[in-house]
């Protein structure tokens, strides 16, 4: 597959289809894959890709990047679950269609706890099948991407893996119990994940559907968040960025992994998917032309007349 | 305990509405005791409060010369300097200051002096040329060239009216073309164009320049041509601050920690910096 | 004469009579899944044992997150303004590391040249530090590689060395550490011989030079060039490496509250932010991700090393391990002291 990938990236760089191909390559001692920018036909050799590519690498499609934008035409990597932010990005107007080469991988599921695996490569921990389940993420469980729905090209064999038809997995088990609890302890659960937070703002970064130039976090005219890291300003952050990802959000589970304070986002972010698929019947990230719910309004079909 | 980060109260006794946006606050500290003790040296900056809001960064605009205020001038351009720019004589503001290091005045003496501004940036320039015109007889030919985009923008009208009146100084003031307006007497073109038309002498003579970033650059080069030395010229970097006492790690240029070091640079140091402004 | 020894099962005395003379104690807690941080606990079988070292240094003892410095107030009778006045009670850090507790001299150099923050030395002049020689790591430590051992006494009051039987054999470094030995001479007991201490880690040793690269960024020309954009274009601008960084010690200044009540906060802020450096005038300095990368860079093995003269970088690893990206300080170093 590998071979395959390397071989795709140096077409695409030599014919001038490409100027950049955004990808995955090893650390320094092949523990973790990094995103790499293969800008030279020889160098397409540091392309890898496997269980441990977690990254969503369209955060650097994002106007965040001027600089990669400057290198000339993109191509990109991406996982189904990655191309369901791309497909997001294209539907609000951040990516036109033909302004990216999409390398679509087929892929079986990534390790979310890397630590864990390390331990389970190494031998120092057993790489049973419950480990297993307990490393992959919990999106990969229940991907029914895993053949990549929206390519240039395609890389891999065919997955003939069938998602549960009830979502499986810490996140969803999560969700469940906090269902379960009175308001009271509901408030507790997150205010007591939210106390850790240190308003790094590595959530954003990492999510590429965060493409705004100026994030409400940084305005202060007026201050919409207190940038404190106290819990008036973390509950604040943590639930208005839920918010702005309402009906967007991909589940791709990107700002958890990258969260230095562990705090649940995926739980949250995912019950208001759930939410959304319930109320709307919509889910996000398959569709370039259809517009997620929260960012349209038509007048015509509104029922109500209050904002009228 | 000694608090770094502690205001003091001052009162705003004087407003001079400058240009669109552009005003000077006239300060006195409201503590009298440290109304007489308060010195700074011309040069020097402050931190100002819009209390609850937040604190800007601006030069300390009146000269060492004048005891017993202080002046500041700044253009609204977000919460602090918005609500700062709200406020009405009378009305209570907090500093904190002096921080940084000043001009050398002293070390001047006997020498022809050219003050290069350009917009906002005259204010910093301001308290040198009044600290040097409160002691004209100390210093040689005095010459000033002050442009901006327009002729609205110009800062210090009235002052500027006074120093043209005087025949101790040689002032230029000019626009950037398309600026002017038909009563318009001065010249038309940019400022280190015009710098270079001037042509002031560079024997003898201590340059101090203020503007935007790419203002400094060309007159830097103007005066280069014209044989200044670079230890001859002058200038003030502005960078973002918050602290002020070379805590917060924002101001620094490479290693250099513009609020503790400077802002007050020669052009000599200045290149020699790191490419980080 | 042989060493004295903390048992473990003593830990529990120790806490409680920290706590009764007012004191607080902090040490290493599992406070959610698989993330282990410095945090006040009140009772001993709170503390965790097993960590290599907690997700932040215990800077925020010290240099909190968010604290208040002063309090506005605006009411008919007029706008006063008050300073905190902080008398900070003493803190037991328990568990700290050689790598953190080196920091300490860092932070210090930044908060007490020339002008003096009270806020940071009034509470490190109320802390005591009680390191655990690292007996674990991972692939990420590298405190050899700058100059750091995993049982370092510097920057510790007392080193403790955990032994085969899960106790600590106990070395006073400093004066503070003997007398807290002293205060607490309950707990701190003398045996007849020194018991079997357990093997010290030894992390991967890189292929680093700090002089050269020290040297490399003294040279401006080396500002430019492709080294940064190339080796930072991957980086996604989020501040956690500079947040669980032990020397990081960048910070804002904001003001919050209602209209008559306010205050005025000191809060953790990051040079990887694209407003950090904004000017009012639209103007920024570090304009580019790269450039903000480079300046922690910079930070790390020229201001701190050379200003300061202090270290930049203790090599715990922290910004290693909480990259998104696994944008590898390491590498950079190695590439620099190659160059």
């Amino acid at each position: 597959m590998e071979k395959q990938l390397q071989d795709k990236a140096r077409e695409l760089l030599e014919s001038g289809k490409a100027d950049v191909i955004i990808g995955y390559g090893w650390n320094r001692d092949k523990s973790h894959t990094t995103p790499v920018f293969i800008k030279k036909a020889e160098d397409v050799g540091k392309l890898v890709f496997n269980k441990l590519c977690v990254n969503n690498l369209s955060v650097y499609l994002t106007r965040k990047y001027p600089d990669v934008y400057a290198m000339g035409k993109r191509a990109i990597v991406a996982k189904g679950c990655d191309i369901k932010n791309i497909v997001v990005m294209m539907s609000e107007g951040q990516l036109k269609r033909d302004e990216v080469h999409i390398i679509g991988v087929t892929c079986d599921g990534v390790i979310f706890d890397q630590d864990a695996w390390a331990k389970a490569e190494d031998g120092s921990a057993d790489m049973g099948a419950e480990l297993k389940d307990a490393v992959t993420a919990t999106k990969c469980h229940n991907c029914d991407v895993r053949n990549p729905h929206l390519t240039d090209t395609l890389i891999g064999d065919k997955s003939n893996f069938t998602p549960p038809d009830e979502p499986v997995g810490f996140v969803f088990d999560k969700i469940k119990d906090i269902e379960k609890m009175d308001s009271r302890d509901k408030w507790q659960f997150w205010m007591g994940h939210f106390s850790r937070c240190i308003k790094c703002y590595a959530c954003r970064q990492v999510c590429s559907l965060c493409y705004c130039e100026r994030c409400i976090s940084d305005k202060n005219m007026p201050q919409w968040i207190e940038t404190s890291a106290h819990l008036r300003g973390n509950l604040a952050w943590n639930l208005i960025r839920a918010q702005h990802l309402t009906g967007r959000c991909t589940f791709c589970g990107e700002c958890e992994r990258a969260c230095p304070a562990n705090i649940p986002l995926n739980v949250i972010n995912q019950k208001m998917s759930l939410v959304m698929g319930e109320a709307f019947d919509y889910k996000s990230g398959y569709d370039p032309k259809e517009h997620p719910p929260m960012i349209v309004f038509n007048p015509d079909e509104d029922k109500d007349d209050f904002i009228k | 305990m000694k608090n770094l980060y502690l205001p003091e109260l001052v009162t705003i006794e004087d407003i001079t509405n400058e240009a669109p946006d552009v005003v000077t606050f006239r300060l006195v500290f409201k503590d009298e005791a440290l109304k007489e003790s308060f010195e700074f040296k011309t040069g020097q900056f402050g931190l100002y409060s819009a209390l609850g809001l937040g604190e800007s960064t601006f030069c300390i605009a009146s000269p060492d010369t004048r005891k017993g205020y202080i002046e500041c001038t700044f253009r609204k351009s977000g919460r602090v300097t918005g609500a700062l720019a709200a406020m009405s004589v009378g009305d209570t503001m907090g500093f904190r200051g002096p921080y940084g290091n000043a001009f050398p005045i002293e070390d001047w003496k006997g020498k022809n002096l050219v003050f290069i501004a350009g917009g906002i940036g005259l204010p910093p320039v301001r308290s040198v040329i009044w600290s040097c015109l409160d002691k004209r007889e100390d210093f040689g030919d005095i010459t000033i060239v002050y442009g901006s985009r327009a002729v609205a923008d110009l800062v210090y009208k009235e002052e500027l009216a006074h120093w043209e009146e005087r025949d101790d100084i040689n002032l230029v003031q000019t626009v950037d073309p398309g600026g002017e307006t038909p009563e318009w007497k001065g010249k038309v073109g940019f400022v280190p164009t015009i710098v270079k038309e001037t042509a002031p002498k560079a024997d003898n003579t201590i340059a101090v320049i203020c503007g935007p970033p790419i203002m400094i650059k060309f007159t830097l080069s103007a005066l280069e041509e014209l044989g200044f030395s670079d230890e001859a010229v002058y200038t003030t970097l502005e960078n973002k601050m918050k602290c002020g006492v070379g805590k917060c790690g924002r101001c620094n240029v490479g290693d250099i920690y513009v609020c503790k070091e400077g802002p007050v640079y020669t052009a000599a140091e200045v290149k020699l910096m790191y490419n980080d402004f | 004469m042989a060493k004295k020894i903390l048992k473990r099962s003593d830990l529990t005395k120790l806490v409680a009579s920290v706590g009764k003379a007012g004191g607080a104690f902090v040490a290493p807690k599992a406070v959610a899944n698989g993330l282990v941080e410095y945090v006040f606990i009140k009772k001993a079988d709170e503390i965790e044992f097993d960590y290599i070292v907690p997700g932040k240094s215990f800077k925020e003892a010290n240099f909190p997150q968010t604290e208040v410095v002063a309090r506005f107030k605006n009411d008919p009778e007029g706008v006063t303004v008050e300073g905190v006045e902080l008398n900070p009670p003493r803190v037991v850090i328990f568990g700290a590391r050689p790598c953190d507790a080196k920091s300490s001299e860092s932070l210090n150099s930044v908060f007490t040249w020339d002008f003096i923050d009270e806020f940071y030395t009034k509470r490190e002049d109320a802390m005591v530090t009680i390191t655990v020689a690292c007996t674990t790591g991972d692939n990420a430590c590298f405190c050899t590689s700058v100059g750091i051992k995993p049982d370092d006494t510097d920057g510790s009051d007392l080193l403790l060395r955990e032994t085969e039987g899960g106790d600590f054999t106990v070395e006073a470094v400093t004066d503070k550490g003997k007398a807290f030995i002293k205060e607490e001479k309950a707990v701190f007991t003398e045996g007849k011989a020194t018991p079997k201490e357990r093997t010290i880690f030894e992390p991967r040793k890189l292929d680093v030079d700090l002089e050269k690269i020290g040297e490399y960024l003294k040279d401006t020309d080396h500002y430019e060039g492709d080294l940064w954009a190339d080796m930072a274009r991957k980086c996604i601008g989020c501040g956690s490496c500079t947040y669980a960084c032990p020397t990081c010690h960048c910070f804002d200044i904001t003001d919050e509250g209602g209209f008559s009540e306010t205050e005025r906060r000191k809060n953790w802020d990051s040079c990887q932010f694209d407003f950090f450096t904004l000017h009012a005038s639209g103007h920024n300095p570090r304009d580019r991700q790269y450039k903000r990368w480079r300046n922690r860079f910079m930070c790390k093995f020229n201001i701190y090393p050379g200003k300061f003269k202090t270290k930049g970088c203790v090599g715990c690893g922290r910004c290693v391990r909480v990259c998104p990206v696994r944008l590898d300080i390491t590498e950079v170093m190695e590439e620099i002291s190659g160059a």
